[in-house]
């Protein structure tokens, strides 16, 4: 009889331990899955708020867009103001969990980092970059979709 | 006979909660200040904020800090350059501001915050102000009936800036916080149009409504900036009209011309935002086209109709709208 609760208490230790490590193993699976963030492609602007204002239904800016090329560097047009302008390099400060973009002009020594986000927005990734243009008291968020393929 | 009991302590505590309130009570008198009409740029002025404590209190003492804020536009930086005293009956004592990392705690802001958002701005109708609050180095203790008068000197620079303006202004008791309902512990009020002259930029009237107006207010010729024209405010020769125009010139520091835009047409447009009220958007440095190198300093701009015939400028004037762009 003892024997019989014995072998069912072991079972039953069994049965729990091999579910932990279930669970280990779909969170290491998990952190692994984590994919590298890859911005490669041509963007265009959908959304610009200034100070938490919205300007997008009075302002155009369909033509405003950025490519960022395979090859880390990247080209803006120059319809918009933007805190580049023309072409340079471009990298994430953690191509898995980036916080910011950092530009660097080919015209300039500094680079600027700018704070990043990479939402998912109906399936598709989204751009959206917190920057100041003038004034450090005046704060914008550009977002952007992807417009064409990743080259 | 045991429910009867039961009902007297329910009366005698009752009683005992009124008493109390109604003891305990030690307001302060309405706040009176006194404010110069008129200042020059860069003088240093000495604001007196006139109240004083009325202490109703049967039993006990009352024992709390003064607190004393200003609100004032933020080119004035005020958190470097105000400093307050006060004098009273109880002692002349020194006051500092209370630093950003203490919490009032009704509000969970810091104080300077916590006014700003319990007073706001009063009758400016541009935000671009800082409430700064101070509080006595010492504690002082009342007993009943000891009123006094008690008068805070504020003293600050009022900056380089021409500008007409209302300045906000508060005392109030340390330990009674920034509770909203309050109204005995907490007195503020408003001045009437304080003007700073003598100054090289354009006017700031931080009270009247502007036909004109730019936002961002700090602005520099990279940030995208917002050209209102408010019909509302006056009648104009626009009065009638549904579609208007900027007519704009951008000048560099020397005052050369740098961009102009001055024919009415699909850039120029001002877009019908409602309320009687026009606005246009764009950023200075392409809508100028101004080379790499080159800044603007300033805008001179009117708002015109279809035929650039009916001209509205400053004030309703045959003067252009003036925008310096600066940051603080």
């Amino acid at each position: 009889m003892k024997s019989r609760k014995l072998t069912k208490a072991i079972i039953v230790l069994g049965i729990c331990l091999a579910s932990l490590q279930s669970c280990k193993d779909e969170a290491l699976a998990l952190i692994n899955e984590e994919p590298i963030k890859d911005i490669a492609g041509t963007w265009r602007v959908i959304q610009i708020t200034r100070n938490g204002e919205d300007l997008s239904k009075r302002m155009r800016f369909e033509d405003f867009q950025i490519e960022f090329k395979n090859d880390g560097s990247y080209l803006v047009s120059d319809a918009l103001p933007f805190i580049v302008d023309g072409q340079g390099a471009y990298q994430l400060n953690d191509p898995n969990y980036p916080f910011s973009l950092i530009l660097k002009p080919s015209d300039e020594k500094d680079a600027l980092p700018v704070k990043f986000q990479f939402p998912i927005v109906d399936g598709e990734r989204q751009l959206s970059l917190n920057l100041s243009l003038g004034c450090s008291s005046n704060t914008y968020q550009y977002t952007f979709e992807r417009v064409g393929a990743a080259k | 006979m045991k429910r009867l009991s039961k009902h007297l302590v329910y009366i005698y505590l009752g009683f005992g909660v009124l008493v109390t309130i109604l003891l305990m009570h030690c307001g302060l008198k309405s706040l009176t200040v006194t404010v110069p009409k008129t200042a020059q740029v860069n003088e240093v002025i000495t604001f007196l904020l006139h109240s004083g404590a009325e202490p109703r209190i049967q039993s006990g003492t009352y024992t709390t800090q003064l607190l004393a804020g200003i609100m004032v536009p933020k080119s004035w930086n005020a958190r470097k350059n105000l400093t307050m005293n006060f004098t009273s009956p109880k002692g002349n004592g020194a006051m500092r501001i209370i630093p950003d990392s203490e919490i009032e705690p009704v509000s969970g802001l810091n104080w300077h915050q916590a006014a700003k958002k319990m007073f706001g701005i009063g009758p400016n109708l541009v935000d671009d102000m800082d409430w700064i609050i101070f509080r006595s180095v010492q504690s002082y203790t009342f007993v009943n009936n000891e009123d006094i008068d008690f008068t805070v000197r504020a003293t600050c620079n009022v900056g380089s800036e021409n500008m007409l303006v209302s300045l906000g202004f508060y005392v109030g008791s340390s330990i009674e916080n920034l509770r909203p309902e309050d109204t005995d512990y907490k007195k503020f009020t408003f001045s009437n149009a304080f003007q700073v002259l003598g100054g090289e930029g354009d006017l700031q009237d931080f009270i009247n409504p502007q036909l004109g107006t730019v936002q961002p207010v700090k602005s520099l010729d990279n940030d995208l900036i917002s050209l209102t024209f408010d019909a509302g405010v006056t009648n104009t020769v626009l009065d009638k009209e549904s579609n208007i125009y900027l007519y704009v010139k951008a000048l560099d520091a020397d005052g050369q011309l740098l961009g102009q835009e001055l024919e009415q047409n699909v850039k120029t447009k001002l877009q019908d935002i409602g309320g009687k009220r026009f606005t246009i958007d764009l950023w200075p440095r392409g809508f100028f086209n101004v080379s790499k190198g080159k800044q603007i300093a300033k805008l001179e701009y009117f708002f015109t109709d279809q035929t650039g015939q009916k001209v509205v400028g400053y004030g309703n004037t045959e003067e252009p709208f003036k925008f310096t762009f600066r940051c603080d």
